[in-house]
């Protein structure tokens, strides 16, 4: 029986195997082939290109019933994909960000016709979108938020300013947080909104990171008007949709963009290149994978890997079996996910500084640079883990407040009651 | 030992804070990051009259005639600044082994010219495997009558673009032994067959190049040191030069703690100032515990070098490795605790971030350096 299992597993391995190999561009993983870098038309167009080719082959769009585009299969198999392109690498999504939240978001507090407009386009990846939460004086604390919709009539205008807003270039739509009420006590003031970004008084800007990238940028609402009907969830329970938002996020290593978005896959393949790196990269001529202090780390970095990927199917059992008695903390297990991820992560990228020595320094673009400047490049953006989805102090008091049950901090406590 | 500053050096610690925040801003380090030399000849003419270049020179080359720790005030503030000047270059990796093994003819030519901002110049040492040993030093110096015929590519090369001279490290002789077949010697610039080729590098301010020598002509007047002695003055320019880092190091890193805590006390979140949130608090509280205990480690590597004990090398590897790491530490944190702020380009957070990665990673990285240590304690116990 389970050798039967097996075999038919491995056969769908192989069958993936091939059609990676016939349908990712040509040149794909060798040398020559020049990867797309930076936030270009050309790389979002590219991604746009495989992921319509993966769903349409039914490799992408797990997890949604089917009147909302979604795929369904086995688990063993969707295991198996996602591995063979994570050993591959594939192109990437064109906006991860549709997969990651905003999907997630529409299932949990979508109207119908949302779910059946919106959903269908994400897994199919033509349609990208973005998350319009942070403004300048509301990042951790995101009740804080201060841009503003009033109702006329059918429509809401919005004005106001969000910022660090990534995949904001090609977004097409983006999930708003905004205050609809100035009465109301914090955490029920504040209402989410679907809009979209053609819309008139709706206006973009990059903004330069430390990696020399825009993967982020600025949103500024002139008078936009949003339809009633793209409000999601009630009025005024616009805080408990982005607590969904930033849960589905922060639990990313359980769920589907694993094997969709380019960060991921590094993670998600890494040691297979970190060991690579290790036995090309000589000091005193020797290879650092000879070296017992490099054999170590690796090693450290493949159990955290497994540690970080075992974590999704844990909690999934967890939720199973004690669901209704966890209750509430459930929801915020997903910020220990998050957290790791995010300081796994940055281990990782001090060990490959710390591999790369004198040639830690060459970035993408120059002479020399190793692997076209891809490792040195994680070491600048690996920073950003700790920060964005929440930072990892945030996450830590919801794990110690929200989950350990420790009273909460004082101050914090009368922001609350304000 | 002496582990606090004396009156002058008090005096040149806030004349150097002075004028690097009037001189050389961060708008002005900004702009000499695109900039083609990365300096303004203008600063270093200032910094001349000021008698930073020739700060350790005795006075008979133009210099001030101060000491190893007079100059480690200075890098320790222009490490605080991120000064956009090759000083480090100049002093650290081109001046001192001219003053320390150069002829007298060499010193008499060179170091006024040092001293008096006409002059800068760096080191051409690493290659393509990009480590600090003999054995990657490939390049080669052909003797022809009285002149030497060098061919090789430098990596890694500090400020070369600024340059006017390098000193070059080519093998003079085919032994086993590359210890003892290497030579320094004074390349002029503008010499046919050198070529200068940027490198696109993480910190931007303290730029690096490749550097292609092709059968470049030297008179075998410009050796510096002996004739296969090059080794040895490499080595002790690495120890000077890690120490000066130390230095630097600290400076930035006290500008990266100061710069966090006066956010963190600024910055509203959940209603109160996030400096008051303990998460907050103990991590500001671990980065001056760990500066404050790399800076005595790198006020003793300096001393040690400036008294030429025989154990400097060990007490300056310990303070690389250690102020490379608590550096990496603090702008880590220092990133972190900026939020989305601390992760852009506009700020000026990242700049630090990405010295302290080039600091920890030239001249030998921590891991290597504790390799060494290593060594070298088991050496202390035979
Ligand atoms: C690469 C990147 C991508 C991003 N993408 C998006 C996006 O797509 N959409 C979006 O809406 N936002 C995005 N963000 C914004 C991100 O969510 C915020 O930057 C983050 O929530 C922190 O908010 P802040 O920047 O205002 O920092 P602040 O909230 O001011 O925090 C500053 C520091 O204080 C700490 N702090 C704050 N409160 C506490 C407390 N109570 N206890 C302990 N420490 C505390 C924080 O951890 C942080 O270290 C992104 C950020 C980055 C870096």
């Amino acid at each position: 029986m389970a050798d039967e299992k097996t075999a038919k597993l491995e056969a769908f391995r192989k069958e993936v195997r091939a059609w990676l190999r016939a349908n990712l561009p040509k040149g794909w993983g060798t040398p020559e082939y020049k990867v797309l870098e930076g936030f270009t038309q050309e790389r979002h167009d590219l991604g746009k290109w495989w992921t319509k080719k993966c769903y349409e082959a039914g490799y992408t769009g797990f997890g949604y019933p089917k009147e909302y585009g979604g795929i369904e299969r086995p688990r063993e198999e969707i295991m198996v994909i996602r591995e063979e392109m994570a050993r591959t690498g594939t192109p990437g999504a064109p906006s991860s960000l549709g997969l990651l939240l905003a999907a997630p978001t529409l299932m949990a507090h979508g109207q119908e016709w949302q779910k059946k407009r919106f959903i269908p386009k994400i897994m199919s990846g033509e349609e990208s979108w973005c998350e319009g939460f942070s403004e300048p004086n509301a990042g951790s604390d995101l009740a804080n938020v201060q841009t503003y919709a009033v109702r006329d009539g059918d429509e809401w205008v919005v004005k106001g300013q969000k910022c660090w807003t990534s995949m904001w270039k090609f977004a097409d739509f983006g999930i708003l947080i905004v205050k609809t009420d100035l009465k109301a006590p914090r955490h029920r003031n504040l209402t989410a909104f679907i809009f979209d970004t053609t819309s008139k008084g709706f206006e973009r800007r990059p903004l330069r990171q430390m990696t020399d990238e825009s993967e982020f940028g600025e949103l500024f609402f002139d008078d936009m008007r949003i339809p009633h009907a793209n409000m999601m969830g009630e009025q005024g329970r616009g805080w408990y949709v982005a607590m969904t938002t930033l849960t589905a996020e922060r639990s990313m290593g359980g769920e589907q963009v694993v094997s969709q978005q380019g960060g991921e896959i590094r993670l998600g393949s890494g040691v297979d290149n970190l060991i690579e790196l290790a036995r090309a990269r000589k000091r005193f001529g020797k290879a650092l994978w000879d070296d017992p202090v490099y054999r170590q780390k690796i090693a450290q970095a493949a159990i955290e890997e497994d540690a970080y990927r075992s974590w999704g199917p844990a909690f999934r059992a967890k939720a199973r079996k004690g669901g209704a008695s966890l209750g509430a903390t459930l929801s915020f297990e997903a910020s220990v996910s998050k957290n790791y991820w995010a300081e796994s992560r940055q281990r990782r990228a001090m060990l490959i500084e710390d591999m790369l020595g004198s040639y830690s320094q060459l970035m993408s673009g120059s002479k020399h640079a190793v692997a076209e400047g891809s490792w040195v490049y994680e070491i600048l953006r690996s920073r950003g883990a700790s920060i964005e989805m929440g930072t990892t102090e945030i996450n830590r008091n919801i794990i110690a407040e929200r989950i350990l049950g420790l009273p909460r901090e004082d101050s914090a406590k009368k922001a609350q009651e304000k | 030992m002496e582990f606090g500053l004396s009156e002058e050096q008090d005096m040149l610690k806030t004349m150097a804070r002075d004028f690097l925040t009037k001189e050389c801003p961060k708008a002005h380090v900004r702009k000499m990051m695109d900039d083609e030399i990365g300096y303004a000849p203008a600063l270093w003419k200032k910094m001349a009259d000021l008698g930073w270049q020739g700060l350790v020179f005795p006075e008979e080359f133009g210099g001030s005639a101060m000491n190893f720790r007079d100059l480690a005030v200075l890098s320790e503030e222009m490490g605080r600044a991120l000064i956009a000047a090759p000083f480090f270059s100049t002093v650290m990796l081109f001046g001192l082994p001219i003053l320390q093994h150069g002829s007298d003819h060499l010193k008499r030519e060179f170091l006024p010219k040092i001293a008096n901002g006409e002059m800068v110049g760096t080191l051409a040492l690493l290659e393509a495997d990009g480590d600090f040993w003999a054995d990657g030093i490939r390049a080669k110096a052909l003797k022809r009558g009285n002149h030497y015929l060098i061919s090789g590519a430098k990596m890694f090369v500090t400020d070369a673009k600024a340059a006017d001279y390098f000193l070059v490290a080519a093998r003079t002789q085919a032994t086993d032994d590359p210890e003892n077949n290497i030579t320094l010697f004074l390349v002029d610039a503008k010499e046919w067959g050198v070529y200068v080729g940027k490198l696109k590098t993480m910190d931007m301010i303290r730029k690096q190049y490749e550097v292609t020598f092709s059968n470049v002509n030297v008179p075998a007047s410009h050796i510096v040191g002996e004739l296969n002695g090059g080794w040895q003055i490499i080595k002790q320019i690495a120890v000077q030069a890690n120490a000066q880092l130390c230095a630097e190091m600290i400076g930035g890193g006290d500008w990266v703690l100061e710069t966090t805590v006066a956010y963190c006390k600024d910055r509203v979140a959940y209603g109160a100032p996030i400096g008051s949130y303990q998460g907050l608090k103990h991590r500001l509280a671990d980065m001056y515990m760990e500066l404050e205990h790399a800076r005595p480690l790198m006020i003793r590597a300096v001393e040690y070098v400036r008294e030429a004990r025989t154990d400097a090398e060990l007490a300056v590897s310990m303070a690389k490795s250690y102020c490379a790491d608590v550096y990496e530490m603090l702008t880590n944190n220092g990133v972190q605790l900026h939020g989305g702020i601390g992760f852009t380009w506009d700020h000026d957070m990242h700049l630090y971030f990405k010295r302290a990665r080039w600091s920890a990673n030239s001249f030998g990285n921590p891991t290597y350096h504790r390799d060494l240590i290593a060594s070298q304690l088991e050496k202390q116990l035979l």
